[in-house]
């Protein structure tokens, strides 16, 4: 059981075809966990705004942008779109949150239900919402994600 | 009857909640729609800049190493003993292959951040050491325009200061700053401060150049915004420097902030939290999957 272990920083995307611990630290974000049974891979991103708009550069900080780049990556890594399954965390309604962005939790989370079931991935299962961050693990080669509520974050 | 009078006066207050949500819902309404009116305005913009793209940068890629092609050519048709000649046009050759390497570099470091491929690499950084170098590497552009840089920190002479942070991302960073300065500056100086907030890293570029609008001031981060863009071979650069700037210090949870007024120059302050502790080591951490408390999806 064995394996590396990877952090993934907000806006960063992450997927290998080695088994890995892909762990990340959730508040309002909203992460990504695809994983593919039949050849025992998976990815996960980490996004913080639902939309990018328009604005800087076009990076995976923005759900419709981190969700397609973990799909082609699966993909691109020898998945086909038709085995990858998803699990979805985070979402959190945080207070103290910017004030222009209100309800970004409930946004990303909308999103990301909204981009997986345009794209046809199934969504096994999910930990969303409520006041509480999250910290996660996800091991990529049994798919399995472990997850812990934490205290304030962002 | 008071029962009535109790209720009725209940009823205009839980009306005047209602109404009152009712406005908020609205308000936010009409944000969003004003939002969204914006995002497709500049998506629209963002398409246009696509198409112009690949010229652009064809322009800047092309255009350096055919002048580095002839040079280097013309160097090899010297005759012997004229070296003042071949000093001249190798400090051409250099300057073009630095602007080319610094292009590069930039448009590389782009497509890592839209391909969410960053990593953090923390260590403790000489700053000040670092700053220097970047400083140094830009010498044969700034004697080209007589620049002259002041470095001024809160420890004085003293260049062993050490900070918590990823060593390539500020670099990056800070040559993305001096490169901006340099290209606009216009009086002979630029000054680099660097100091410490709290836990928080410092660092600001100031040039005396032609500054920059309140209007423009908005959209500097925009990606391939280049400012009063015309056929002024003195300002050039795609533009993606600051774009990539903003976009790094997201990541590293920092902030960049501009003071400018036009004509008399313009302040660019960089700042950087240490990283978390907690996520530092807690990649680190070989024991996070025994909790017996985790829930397991």
């Amino acid at each position: 059981m064995e394996r590396p272990k990877h952090f993934l920083y907000p806006g960063a995307i992450f997927a290998n075809t080695e088994p890995y611990y892909i762990t990340t630290i959730l508040g309002s974000c909203v992460a990504v966990c695809l994983y593919d049974p039949v050849i025992k891979i998976g990815g996960m991103n980490h996004f913080m705004l639902p939309l990018w708009n328009g604005q800087g550069l076009a990076s995976p900080r923005y759900g419709n942008i981190a969700i397609k780049k973990i799909i082609e990556k699966l993909e691109a890594l020898g998945s086909s779109r038709s085995n990858i399954k998803a699990k979805i965390f985070g979402g959190a309604e945080i207070i103290a949150t910017n004030i222009n962005q209100f309800m970004i939790g409930e946004r990303n989370i909308r999103i990301a239900k909204d981009i997986l079931h345009e794209e046809n991935i199934q969504i096994l299962s999910s930990s969303l919402g409520g006041k509480l961050g999250r910290k996660i693990i996800f091991d990529t080669y049994t798919g399995e994600v472990r997850q812990k509520y934490v205290g304030e974050k962002k | 009857m008071s029962n009535i009078k109790i209720t009725d006066e209940l009823l205009i207050e839980e009306l005047k909640i209602r109404f009152e949500e009712k406005k908020n819902s609205l308000e936010k309404l009409e944000k969003l729609t004003k939002e969204l009116k914006e995002v497709n305005k500049k998506l629209g913009e963002s398409e246009a800049l696509k198409s112009h793209f690949i010229s652009n940068i064809t322009n800047e890629i092309v255009n350096p190493f055919t002048s580095i092609v002839v040079l280097s050519k013309n160097i090899t048709l010297v005759k012997e003993g004229d070296w003042e000649k071949v000093n001249r046009m190798a400090r051409l050759i250099h300057s073009e292959a630095f602007n080319l390497d610094f292009q590069l570099k930039n448009i590389f470091v782009a497509a890592e951040i839209e391909s969410g491929e960053l990593f953090m690499e923390v260590s403790n950084v000489k700053v000040d050491q670092l700053i220097e170098s970047v400083i140094e590497s830009f010498t044969p552009e700034t004697e080209k325009k007589q620049l002259k840089f002041e470095f001024i920190t809160d420890n004085g002479e003293d260049r062993s200061f050490t900070f918590k942070t990823d060593s390539e991302k500020l670099r990056i960073i800070l040559s993305n700053l001096v490169d901006n300065a340099v290209k606009f500056s216009k009086n002979n100086k630029i000054i680099i401060r660097r100091w410490l907030e709290g836990k928080e890293l410092f660092i600001s570029v100031q040039d005396f150049g032609i500054g920059i609008s309140e209007k423009n001031q908005q959209v500097i981060f925009d990606r391939f915004k280049r400012l009063d863009s015309g056929i002024n071979s003195l300002n050039r650069g795609h533009g993606l420097g600051l774009s990539i700037n903003k976009a790094i210090l997201d990541f590293l949870d920092g902030d960049i902030k501009i003071k400018s007024e036009k004509n008399s120059g313009t302040v660019f302050t960089v700042s950087i939290p240490e990283p978390d502790q907690e996520t530092g080591s807690f990649s680190a951490d070989g024991n996070e999957m025994i909790f017996g408390d985790d829930e397991i999806f």
